[in-house]
């Protein structure tokens, strides 16, 4: 008891073995208990004496930190006081853990939402684009076409053109001679245009300003040419549905006249004088 | 620093509070002791705010584990001294404490090689009579390393080359000198 054992004690300052020691000794002896008890009591007014009131606000701080468990009020201390120990205690657990389970579980639930959310979003959009395609491919076909039809068209002027170039150039040039060709007692109505170049040995006839009656499937027109008195044929031709607008016949280089006759399709050797539709002299 | 009601229970009243996280068992144990704890966890750091950190952790502490608490083997105010000293000690040696202490100006730092030498008080402590100052000096050393560094009795010996008995004969005749005074 002199030994300072007993205020070490009080101190906290033993090793487990010297503690049990004195709590043994605490047990037996009274007056060990009661210097203990004398000690910590000293001690404990030495403490008192340098207290320094804490800040304010530190009490609210301090209480604010704390879970409180205000049910089991009448519940008595001793045996019953272990179970509320750890009925607080896992209460207390509880408290901590609920809210961290439902805010992962939040998090899961707006995740899928979220998740949800945009793939609706993508499908609606996705359908939105498909629309658009769609209609993309429609617009390009039209287009198309309408492209097609201008390409027609330029390709139909372009001929047009030529064809038009092809009859200037005729007419044009100088070593044309342009012999026109009238209607005979079989057809007074009819006459037609031969342009003939001697120079060139070129005979044309111009098959757009042309007047000839129609005929069948089985014929044809023929010209000749009339060369010192003998006919000679220059091929035939077509009275409709030519395309051509300046028809390029067989060539010569000298005739005095021409005339048109109407001959089994193909063309005969001779002329059928009787089936003489237009002739004229150079 | 007036609180309008302050809460005071017996001892077995707030332990059985306490250890049934009742609220007034909170209240009534900062009432009761956050001064006096803040007084000895003071006396260690020796820094205002980082004792009234060091205060906070010892409370919840407290709270936390009463049940390690076992009224036979002592008073709670004993205890509790034990756990704020102990966490003032950590706190004393934590890498955090040592950067603050870095941090604090020159004045500051005068007050604390100050309050180390005991020469001068901080205001806090003004009016309150210095009990350990009516001890014979080489009892005063003991005590105050003991009760207020957190030293062992094993490295007063080291620290002032007295051997073990004498540590703890003087440690008794301090505290016997200071019981005198309180009866």
């Amino acid at each position: 008891m002199e030994s300072g054992i007993l205020e070490l004690y009080v101190l906290g300052d033993l090793s487990p073995e010297e503690k049990l020691k004195v709590e043994e000794m605490a047990q037996l002896y009274p007056e060990v208990k009661a210097e203990l008890a004398e000690i910590e009591k000293t001690l404990g007014k030495l403490a008192d004496s340098y207290a320094i009131e804490p800040s304010e606000g530190l009490r609210d701080n301090f209480l604010s930190k704390l879970t409180f468990n205000e049910e089991d009020t009448n519940t008595s201390i001793s045996s019953v006081n272990l179970d509320t120990k750890q009925q607080t205690f896992s209460s207390h657990n509880n408290a901590k853990v609920i809210p961290l389970n439902s805010s992962k579980l939040n998090f899961y639930k707006y995740s899928f939402a979220a998740c949800f959310t945009l793939l609706i979003m993508s499908v609606a959009a996705l359908f939105v684009l498909y629309n658009n395609l769609q209609e993309s491919k429609e617009q390009l076909a039209v287009l198309q076409s309408s492209n097609q039809d201008y390409a027609n068209q330029v390709n139909y002027l372009d001929k047009k053109v030529e064809s038009t170039n092809e009859i200037l150039s005729v007419y044009t040039n100088p070593d044309y001679k342009m012999v026109e060709l009238k209607g005979t007692a079989n057809s007074p109505e009819s006459k037609m245009l031969v342009a003939f170049n001697p120079k060139e040995q070129k005979v044309m006839i111009d098959m757009k300003n042309m007047s000839m009656p129609a005929h069948d499937e089985n014929h044809q027109y023929q010209l000749w040419a009339l060369v010192d008195g003998k006919p000679v044929d220059l091929g035939v031709f077509d009275g409709v549905n030519s395309e051509a607008v300046m028809k390029k016949m067989k060539a010569i280089d000298k005739a005095q006249a021409f005339a048109v006759t109407l001959e089994p399709k193909g063309g005969s050797v001779n002329p059928t004088l009787e089936k003489m539709m237009v002739m004229g002299a150079i | 620093m007036i609180k309008t009601k302050k809460i005071t229970l017996e001892e077995p009243a707030l332990i059985e509070a306490l250890q049934q996280h009742k609220a007034i068992g909170a209240e009534a144990l900062y009432d009761m002791y956050s001064a006096s704890l803040l007084g000895v966890i003071f006396k260690i750091v020796a820094d205002r705010e980082i004792a009234e950190d060091v205060l906070q952790e010892t409370l919840v502490k407290i709270w936390n584990s009463i049940h390690q608490y076992d009224a036979t083997k002592g008073r709670l105010f004993t205890w509790m001294v034990n756990v704020a000293r102990n966490l003032a000690i950590d706190k004393l040696r934590s890498k955090d404490f040592r950067n603050h202490s870095k941090n604090q100006d020159i004045e500051n730092h005068v007050n604390v090689i100050d309050e180390q030498r005991n020469t001068t008080y901080k205001p806090e402590l003004l009016g309150v009579k210095d009990l350990v100052e009516k001890l014979k000096p080489e009892q005063k050393k003991i005590v105050e390393l003991v009760y207020f560094q957190g030293y062992t009795h094993v490295e007063v010996s080291d620290e002032l080359e007295i051997p073990l008995g004498t540590v703890k004969t003087r440690l008794r005749m301090g505290i016997m000198e200071l019981r005198k005074y309180f009866k």
